[in-house]
């Protein structure tokens, strides 16, 4: 970015120069779906979905517990079960080689998928 | 041959002086520029090979260079990098088609520009004080806890939980800090867009849509707001082209 754009700023540009770089060089965030990594651009984008809609439902429910609608029991049951999708979130992505990192997309403008 | 349209300008009687700045500027790849006009309104083209667009940072450079040079002399409307017609004829029709809605955009941001706003933090920082507040907080609870069984489940529960309300406590720190700045601008009528934790670093993105001769008064505006939040990194970036504040799907 031209200097002569940035009107005010006390502190370093360290952190813009970064996410401009983000911007520009998001190699490891994008889905490079070609015939020789088809299987595992595939898992990619996939598991990112699954990913995206496990937080998502684990934040709605974390969301329920602390508005204190659910019983012990009801919130015992909810921990198993978000626990095992969690240890199997974490298998899948051992097993396609996969980090958190790979499935957080950036959508440029947007941010970070996560 | 394609043409690229890099913009929609508001030109009223002169398109005597747009012709000549065209004249004076080169496009993507030093291609010539020149205007297709109806009236009042002009779209600012180059001739391209659909082969040769190509979306790098060099282009991407050149094609904001050339809006940024028009921005000054003209109310325009950015197009985005890559819009393509095939004729001089198509575009003149896209034009009439849309003229309300293009005059309509021009008008409201007439005489204006953008500014952008980066607000970043000492997140560890942050998130280490919010954690310490969140911690007193359960120590001292509204109403009574309920009784608590110890399990692998129930542990993971609360570990979720913890996490779950220090994203709460930020996201409530940064409406604040929201509500702050729409507050201060309010007197400059400016129109405001926000998004919160983009990334780990900014938690607020902001964009403003002002008039030009408020700048300064802009720029003061962002350092009492910095005084006021020392911890907080503000970045105020501009002037822009109106990229993200016209609202229009061509027909």
């Amino acid at each position: 970015m031209n200097e002569n754009k940035v009107l005010f700023n006390t502190g370093s540009l360290d952190e813009l120069s970064e996410e401009i770089g983000k911007l520009t060089s998001n190699e490891d965030s994008k889905l490079k779906l070609t015939p020789d990594n088809a299987d595992s651009g595939l898992a990619k984008l996939v598991l990112t979905l699954v990913e995206l809609i496990r937080k998502l439902v684990e934040k709605q429910a974390m969301r329920r517990v602390d508005g204190g609608s659910l019983t012990e029991a009801e919130i015992e049951r909810l921990g198993e079960t978000l626990m095992k999708l969690e240890l199997k979130m974490e298998e899948l992505k051992k097993h396609f080689n996969l980090t958190d990192r790979d499935l957080n997309i950036n959508l440029g403008p947007l941010g970070d998928l996560m | 041959m394609d043409m690229m349209i890099y913009s929609i300008l508001s030109v009223k009687n002169n398109h005597e002086k747009l012709n000549t700045l065209l004249i004076a500027m080169k496009g993507i790849s030093g291609a010539d520029l020149y205007a297709v006009s109806l009236d009042e309104i002009s779209a600012v083209v180059c001739d391209i090979k659909r082969a040769d667009l190509i979306a790098d940072k060099t282009n991407a450079i050149e094609y904001a260079g050339v809006i940024e040079n028009l921005a000054q002399q003209f109310t325009l409307l950015p197009m985005r990098y890559g819009s393509l017609m095939e004729s001089t004829d198509l575009i003149n029709k896209m034009l009439e088609r849309n003229y309300h809605e293009f005059q309509q955009n021009l008008q409201k941001v007439e005489n204006k520009c953008e500014f952008g706003l980066k607000v970043f933090c000492d997140s560890e920082k942050l998130i280490t004080e919010l954690r310490a507040k969140s911690e007193a907080d359960i120590k001292t609870p509204a109403k009574p806890a309920p009784e608590i069984k110890n399990s692998v489940y129930r542990d993971w529960v609360n570990k979720k939980l913890k996490e779950h309300r220090l994203e709460e406590l930020l996201l409530t720190y940064v409406d604040s800090v929201i509500a702050e700045i729409t507050g201060t601008l309010a007197r400059l009528n400016a129109v405001t867009k926000f998004k919160k934790l983009s990334t780990e670093t900014t938690i607020i993105d902001a964009l403003f849509l002002l008039e030009k001769d408020k700048k300064d008064e802009l720029i003061q505006t962002i350092e009492d707001l910095q005084n006021h939040y020392p911890r907080l990194n503000f970045v105020l970036t501009g002037s822009w082209p109106p990229y993200n504040f016209v609202e229009t799907t061509i027909k």
